[in-house]
């Protein structure tokens, strides 16, 4: 069975707008988590946001996207999209072609015109030029009709863990012989939807998020996109490699709605289902790019399912401190990174931990470090019990 | 759930609406919680999961999973200018939210999904199964797909002209040709495994496509047709998803046309939404078990017995086709 590789990456979030600005913030140990100064909200003064400094407008004339309809959610990931298969070189014959898919994942959609959705669903003239755009499909649909895709197409939503799926799901078209190639990845913006959805939750901090730290006050929302190209190693040919796509599994926490069991079952069975489909054990792992959403609930499991799972929990650290939590993209950004690690053997500070939770003493890495790599997991979990880990490995 | 497919109910206010079963096994307290979506799908979904012995996940397609409870939310965020809410429309407003409680209600941390791709959310959740057994034959997956009509995104698909802005009874829906079709809405699952014997039908293969060009519509077809349909056989019906929008019309005329055997259709008895592809699942396997076609469903001549092989051809919007072919032995 041909491995399936990564040949090209592309991320726009609060920390750069390239893969390159993304791995320079990390390195620098960059937060984006900043004031809004962009999105209006309620909550504009009163806690911080990932987000990403270019106003709608300006994506959409660097973009050249001035179709009708077309959403800050679609521009991000049109952004993202763009990035990663110029980086792969990706002709226009193999974008178009029948056996190259696209899947992506948002949990937002267009719902981020909190507006004109208020007004399209509740008034009975009027209607806005965004009819089309609020579902989640509506993104892929936009890029698929833009680059006139004809392979596979699908929009994945399993909450916080989507665009994990949306890999591992391409990973698998690509292993049963459904597509050649897959592009895949996730978006989602900021919108007025999430942040009342979550602060109702009362998992949103005021300050700066904290992952792993004992006095962690929860999360910050986030917005961003990215997308990966993947290949079958048997087909790519003079190009750059990044990583391969190593493992994946998706389990269920069943549990709670809206929060993890204590023991974390579903976090384990992810973490230790991916480590199977990759056929390597527990020491093989190099580094693990924590979920770390920096809530109560979510630090506490994710940490006691390593324990659980590994003779010693490997060095791990969460991005969500650099980019808020992004959602529907978290999986994919995340996964961008993990390669970036591989790709420099370079592992980013966690920033802001200053005491680890005292119940499991785990630390998170604090500081940049260069070190061999062999092995890096990724952590998603989501609402609804949705959990999914994906590894990838040096090639 | 008993269903009397030669009956025919007729839409109210151009919407035809599901029938809700008495949900009995849920408590009445977490029933009052759920949104509808999630409701109705749970309701769709448990007497299966009482039949299955074992099962290895959820698989759910919806385009846009609580609708309700979103723009209830939503609304609230307006009105109370994003003041003190509470969360319980939030969490059962996203779509993962029906996957997520079957996988609660069953204990079962076993592989959970949803595919929200709009048109084509079932038949991804479908290719998605099919992927699943062909490494895992022995396994049991609960397949569906739930898609509700809010009287938000009726609302907003009404603006978009995808429904009927005259009054319409479901009997003259094909005969009427104006623009937009009736509204509809549905729970439909399916207990899949990769073993054939005694199985309801037996799906040969599911393809989906984006295309506004009939003539990328029929050479897909002839290739899908070519690929999964076996040597020798014929198909003995076609399930059409006609649903008397005359923008439309061409797109199944032309299927009709290179399919050429008994046509049957069904949006009058569902209205149109974007996982109605699951209902027509339904509805063929229903037919492989009476081998007959209820006459308000023909557009032909009855199919000649046996039923064998069923074609069901949808269009969801004019710009997402599926093809999907089952067929059930002897």
């Amino acid at each position: 069975m041909s491995r399936i590789v990564v040949t090209g990456i592309g991320v726009i979030s609060a920390i750069g707008n390239t893969v390159a600005e993304n791995r320079t913030a990390l390195q620098e140990g960059k937060c984006g988590i900043t004031a809004l100064s962009l999105f209006p909200s309620k909550y504009a003064g009163l806690m911080p946001f990932g987000e990403i400094k270019i106003s709608t407008e300006e994506l959409q004339k660097k973009l050249n996207a001035t179709e009708r309809g077309v959403t800050r959610t679609s521009l991000l990931a049109l952004h993202a999209f763009a990035e990663a298969i110029a980086d792969s070189q990706l002709t226009n014959d193999e974008i178009t072609a029948f056996d190259t898919a696209l899947i992506g994942a948002s949990t937002v959609g267009g719902m981020c015109l909190t507006d004109e959705l208020y007004h399209d669903a509740n008034k009975n003239e009027g209607g806005s030029a965004y009819l089309s755009s609020y579902d989640f499909a509506s993104v892929n649909i936009y890029l698929q009709e833009r680059y006139k895709m004809s392979g596979i197409v699908n929009t994945i939503n399993t909450a916080c863990s989507s665009s994990a799926n949306a890999i591992m799901y391409g990973a698998r078209l690509i292993k049963s012989g459904r597509a050649k190639r897959a592009i895949v990845g996730g978006v989602d913006c900021l919108a007025k939807f999430t942040i009342n959805g979550f602060n109702a939750l009362h998992i949103l901090s005021s300050d700066i998020c904290t992952p792993f730290d004992e006095q962690r006050k929860g999360l910050n929302l986030g917005e961003g996109a990215a997308f990966l190209v993947l290949e079958r190693e048997e087909d790519v040919i003079a190009k750059n490699v990044y990583a391969v796509v190593s493992g994946y599994c998706n389990a269920n926490d069943s549990f709670h709605p809206s929060s993890l069991s204590d023991e974390g079952d579903g976090p384990y069975l992810s973490m230790k289902g991916a480590l199977e489909t990759a056929n390597i054990t527990v020491g093989d792992i190099s580094f693990i790019n924590a979920h770390g959403t920096a809530t109560e609930n979510n630090d506490a499991v994710e940490s006691k399912a390593m324990i659980r799972l590994f003779d010693r929990v490997p060095p791990f650290a969460s991005t969500k401190s650099n980019t808020g939590h992004t959602l529907g993209a978290a999986g994919a950004i995340e996964a961008v990174y993990s390669i970036l690690n591989l790709t420099h053997q370079e592992i980013y500070p966690g920033l802001n931990c200053k005491n680890p939770i005292a119940a499991t003493g785990l630390q998170p890495v604090k500081i940049y470090q260069k070190r061999p790599l062999q092995h890096i997991m990724s952590n998603s979990f989501g609402f609804g019990g949705n959990c999914t880990s994906l590894i990838f490995s040096t090639t | 759930m008993d269903v009397d497919i030669n009956s025919l109910y007729d839409c109210t206010d151009n919407k035809l609406k599901v029938i809700e079963p008495g949900y009995e096994g849920i408590p009445p307290g977490i029933l009052r919680r759920m949104g509808k979506a999630v409701r109705i799908g749970v309701g769709a979904a448990l007497p299966l999961i009482k039949e299955a012995a074992s099962l290895d996940g959820f698989i759910i397609g919806t385009a846009n999973g609580g609708m309700e409870d979103c723009i209830k939310f939503l609304n609230q965020i307006i009105q109370y200018e994003e003041g003190v809410l509470t969360p319980g429309s939030f969490v059962q407003s996203t779509p993962n939210a029906i996957a997520g409680q079957l996988g609660l209600f069953t204990k079962n941390k076993g592989y959970n999904i949803t595919h929200v791709h709009r048109g084509l959310a079932f038949e991804n959740a479908v290719i998605d199964a099919m992927m699943l057994l062909h490494d895992h034959p022995e396994n049991n997956y609960l397949v569906g797909a739930v898609d509700e009509i809010s009287a938000y995104n009726y609302n907003i698909e009404l603006l978009s002209g995808a429904y009927k802005k005259e009054p319409v009874s479901c009997k003259e829906l094909y005969t009427i040709h104006s623009e937009g079709c009736i509204a509809g809405e549905s729970a439909v699952t399916f207990l899949v495994n990769g073993n054939k014997t005694n199985a309801v039908a037996q799906l040969l293969g599911v393809h989906g496509l984006h295309t506004t060009d009939i003539a990328v519509v029929e050479k897909q077809l002839q290739l899908f047709i070519q690929k999964h349909l076996p040597a020798g056989e014929k198909i003995d019906l076609l399930l059409s998803g006609e649903n008397g929008d005359n923008r439309l019309s061409k797109y199944y005329t032309s299927v009709e046309n290179i399919i050429n055997t008994a046509t049957a259709r069904f949006k009058h008895m569902t209205g149109e939404y974007a996982t109605v592809s699951s209902f027509a699942v339904w509805l063929a396997c229903q037919l492989f078990q009476t081998q007959d076609v209820p006459s308000h469903m023909l557009k032909t001549q009855k199919p000649q017995a046996p039923i064998k092989n069923i074609l069901i051809y949808n269009n969801y919007k004019g710009a997402q086709h599926s093809f999907i072919l089952l067929t059930k032995e002897n």
